[in-house]
């Protein structure tokens, strides 16, 4: 029985310490103020910063609604607008207008208008990376004009448009024509000393109602500064060095030349061997590739084994093309969006030491070779083309 | 406050030290060491006094002898013996027959020695001469004859009342296996045991408990596989029992249990012979009580909740996924509700987007905090569920529709309740009862762990796991960890934790119980493809 006593004082401590925490923290789904996306903008003429926060109306969106339709019911987000002069200020700023308190761990993208991130983003950044709520997994985005006007796109498939743009994000693996870079991808180039940050570009096209967000080319950073763009296929050649190809179409001409031949990117593999040699520093960028054919658009029958193998080495030529526009590229806008300066530290971390301050003046004539080992496997389902059989 | 609940505790105690006053309450002389004299009608005022004067004590007094000379009564309570026997084979025999037995002049050392052998065509016969054991034997059944001038009464063994048949198994039904269930007589169970462990091996011990109810209780076990230590304890917690009133196994489960604080039951229940039969195959020990169908084997182990008796008859495949089942739905059955409540209010980031979407747009509206909600839900589901075990049938079925109804449909659509809540609560219940042996600690378990996540989220939850499974580890069953063979760790004991291993694997006893003969069988029974003949 003496333990009687002692229960009941530990079951009495324990209640009252519960009590006693208050539930602080404690915050009901319906007092939530779920964001889903954030556009920066830079308000002309001001040293102030533009704040749009995309925020999901749960009671609009019916789970079940077979009856669905454009009738009836509001739409299931608001975008709340505010300016300010610090980004967290402006932030809380909005509860000025919004009930409930910004919610921000289903944040799925950070649209950053081109003014704004032409002059430095650095500053931004941080409060993203620095407040315990915001997800390092959010995408980074750069729009030509406005980035609130995007936020402001009717989605087609999803009910939410930032929800939208971030799976048009994730798609953008099947051409492998757009980064998909993270925050935390992001912040890791902006703490490289030599490494230049990079982000997929977002922009309108269309007018009025069919006004549509599209993801191509690569916004190119200096440091945290806006300097310059990739289009499509230097994209996809800054992501063959970079080893983030996941899927993409190589069109090559046949080796008579009537029609082209699409090919599809199975996988990809990279390779990046820095050497430096009585202080020449060059740089082997190896590839090896993988792919089907999936398209032909001419009568060469390619199963002979020569034109398959002249296919193959059309596909690598195209891929070394497309590495070489984005090297080249690169090295004119003077940034080291590969990370090679990195590879050099990895492999020599005393030589370094020296080569580090005059990376800028490096790397624009930096000398490469690139290497790419390409293979073709399946034809798909037809070996023939698809052209009545020629008369031998 | 907490000076005022330390005298209340020591109030409490200097009431337990006090000796117990019930023993002796009324000052009736105590006949327990009375001895019968040889005066017949002495005896009989004495037993009518101390049987007083129910209406149900039958006293049959007569004469036999071939003159008729011998006075002789019968003593015997209606409704507990079996008539047919009494006139058949005592009344009988003793009043007809004996007229014409002739002594042949022969004076018999033991007359009453000759009465046994020669007239009583009954099979179960001693001679007492205490009062207290005869009063004993009449109030269990048998019969008392005390014929004149011994000082000793023949107690014949006439029991023979209603009893209900060997039944199929209410609690416990399983698709494969034996049907037949105990039942209230203590002598029909034993029966079924020994039917089940056709071996002089097992022991069959008896002796009876409770002061008025003088209920026979048995212990059986396995002589050669049980632990003696293990017996030797259930006599000595037995002893202990000083209570009046022994009606149902459950009262013995709570006197001699290891651990009565905790919500875990140390003693296991069970009312199919086949079930106790293998416990007792394993080293246990079992305690059947007379008037219940209910048996308890001990020592108890936790995953003994898990496992049942079509776990053994079954393939052991489907049987292994069914048992992982079984530790998944006792999980979510405790922990459902709370993980709600704590990922609904505190970490709503651990959600996917859309499912907190749907949560959030469910919650919209609604009046109640979610731990307000999950505690309300589970109180609602308890009285639906107790209203509709006490019920007859087709009342209990317009519970269960006003209930699935009523408070799910409408409370949801009216915005009272959300609808993920309902969900979780229901599917919580329904876990709850795939371990029905656990389902009130389950009970008691979701209500701490709901709490606490109300207060501290997923940290509370965390809190209370690591308290249950400190007290788990604490626990013992007659010597045998709680937690074993998981805790000490026994590998050859995990073949029959998470999965059932085929039975020619099981080749050892489990650890803890059958130490004392731990071979089951032999090695190598995996059955094999006949050997080809190579002709």
């Amino acid at each position: 029985m003496k333990h009687c006593g002692i229960i009941a004082s530990v079951l009495l401590f324990v209640f009252l310490t519960l009590s006693l925490s208050g539930c602080w923290n404690r915050r009901e789904l319906d007092t939530l103020a779920i964001v889903s996306g954030v556009a920066l903008d830079k308000p002309k003429e001001t040293d102030q910063i533009m704040i749009t926060t995309q925020i999901i109306k749960p009671s609009q969106i019916k789970p079940t609604s077979s009856s669905g339709g454009e009738t009836g019911g509001s739409s299931p987000y608001f975008n709340l607008t505010e300016t300010g002069t610090s980004l967290f200020e402006t932030i809380r700023k909005m509860t000025e207008t919004c009930s409930r308190k910004l919610y921000w761990p289903h944040n799925h993208i950070i649209i950053i208008s081109w003014d704004l991130a032409e002059e430095g983003i650095r500053k931004y950044m941080d409060l993203f990376i620095r407040d315990p709520e915001a997800r390092l997994l959010v995408f980074i985005l750069i729009s030509k004009g406005q980035a609130k006007d995007i936020l402001e796109e009717k989605p087609d498939l999803k009910k939410i448009p930032a929800m939208e743009i971030a799976e048009i994000v994730k798609a953008s693996g099947a051409t492998s024509f757009a980064p998909q870079i993270t925050l935390k991808d992001f912040s890791e180039r902006l703490l490289s000393k030599t490494t230049s940050p990079v982000a997929p570009i977002i922009l309108l096209t269309g007018e009025g109602k069919g006004k549509r967000a599209h993801v191509a080319g690569t916004a190119v950073f200096k440091q945290d500064k806006l300097v310059g763009e990739l289009d499509e296929i230097e994209t996809r050649g800054f992501l063959w060095v970079a080893g983030k190809i996941k899927s993409g179409i190589i069109n090559v001409e046949c080796l008579q030349g009537k029609g082209q031949n699409s090919l599809e990117i199975i996988r990809a593999n990279k390779k990046i061997i820095p050497e430096i040699k009585d202080g020449h520093i060059s740089i082997t960028i190896k590839i090896k590739e993988e792919g089907n054919l999936v398209n032909q658009m001419n009568n060469k029958d390619l199963s002979e084994p020569a034109a398959w193998e002249d296919l193959k080495k059309r596909q690598a030529a195209a891929i070394e093309g497309e590495i070489r526009a984005a090297l080249k590229k690169a090295q004119e806008l003077n940034t080291d969006i590969f990370g090679f300066g990195d590879s050099i530290h990895k492999k020599y971390p005393e030589l370094w030491k020296e080569i580090e301050p005059k990376w800028d003046e490096l790397f624009p004539s930096l000398e490469t070779n690139v290497v790419v080992d390409a293979k073709l496997h399946h034809p798909g389902k037809l070996t023939k083309p698809l052209y009545p059989a020629e008369e031998s | 406050m907490f000076r005022s609940i330390s005298k209340k505790i020591q109030f409490l105690k200097l009431l337990h030290q006090n000796p117990n006053p019930s023993g002796n309450s009324h000052d009736f002389p105590d006949f327990s060491q009375t001895q019968l004299t040889n005066n017949l009608n002495k005896n009989l005022s004495l037993l009518q006094d101390i049987l007083g004067h129910s209406n149900d004590v039958n006293i049959r007094e007569f004469c036999f002898g071939n003159q008729g000379k011998i006075k002789a009564l019968l003593i015997f309570i209606d409704g507990l013996v079996d008539a047919r026997i009494i006139n058949e084979s005592i009344l009988r025999p003793l009043m007809y027959n004996s007229r014409f037995i002739d002594s042949g002049g022969k004076v018999t050392t033991d007359p009453l020695r000759e009465i046994e052998r020669s007239m009583l065509s009954v099979g179960n016969i001693k001679r007492i001469n205490r009062v207290g054991d005869i009063v004993h034997n009449i109030l269990s059944g048998s019969t008392a004859l005390l014929i004149d001038s011994f000082c000793e009464a023949v107690i014949i063994s006439t029991r023979g009342w209603e009893t209900r048949g060997v039944q199929e198994s209410k609690t416990d039904s399983i698709v494969r296996g034996p049907r037949e269930g105990f039942s209230e007589n203590l002598r029909a169970n034993t029966a079924l045991l020994r039917r089940k462990i056709k071996s002089p091996d097992l022991i069959i011990e008896s002796r009876t408990l409770g002061k008025k109810t003088q209920t026979d209780i048995c212990i059986a076990y396995l002589k050669t596989v049980v632990n003696p230590r293990l017996i030797k304890e259930i006599k000595r917690r037995l002893e202990q029992i000083k209570t009046d009133a022994i009606l149902e196994s459950g009262y013995i489960e709570q006197f001699i249990e290891d651990n009565p604080l905790s919500p875990f039951p140390s003693i296991d229940n069970n009312e199919k012979p086949d079930i106790i039969a293998a416990k007792i195959l394993e080293g246990r020990a079992a305690i059947l009580v007379d008037g219940t169908p209910f048996v308890l084997t001990m020592p108890m182990v936790l995953i003994e909740n898990f496992q049942s008796a079509g776990d053994y008859y079954s393939r052991p495949y489907y049987t292994s996924v069914v048992r992982i089942i079984r530790y998944i739905a006792f999980l979510v059955g405790i922990l459902a509700p709370a993980a709600y409540v704590a990922l609904t209010t505190y970490h709503q980031e651990l959600l996917p987007t859309p499912l907190l979407i749907t949560m959030a747009a469910s919650r919209e509206g609604t009046p109640f905090p979610a731990m307000i909600e999950a505690l309300a839900m589970g109180v609602v589901f308890e009285i639906l569920r107790e209203a509709g075990v006490r019920l007859p049938r087709p009342v209990g079925q317009a519970i269960s529709i006003v209930g699935a109804l009523v408070i799910g449909e409408s409370a949801v659509s009216a915005g009272l309740i959300t609808a993920p809540m309902v969900i979780v609560v229901a599917f919580t219940a329904i876990c709850s009862f795939v371990v029905p042996a656990l389902y009130d600690v389950q009970v008691i378990i979701r209500v701490i762990l709901v709490i606490l996540a109300g207060f501290l989220g997923e940290f509370g939850i965390f809190i209370g796991l690591l308290g249950l499974l400190v007290h788990l580890c604490a626990l013992q069953s007659f010597g045998t960890p709680y937690l074993s063979p998981l805790a000490p760790l026994n590998p050859s004991g995990l073949k029959d934790v998470f999965v059932r291993a085929p039975l020619w694997l099981m080749s050892n006893r489990s650890r803890g119980m059958g130490e004392w003969d731990p071979l089951r069988q032999a090695f190598r029974l995996m059955p094999q493809q006949p050997e080809k003949d190579n002709e």
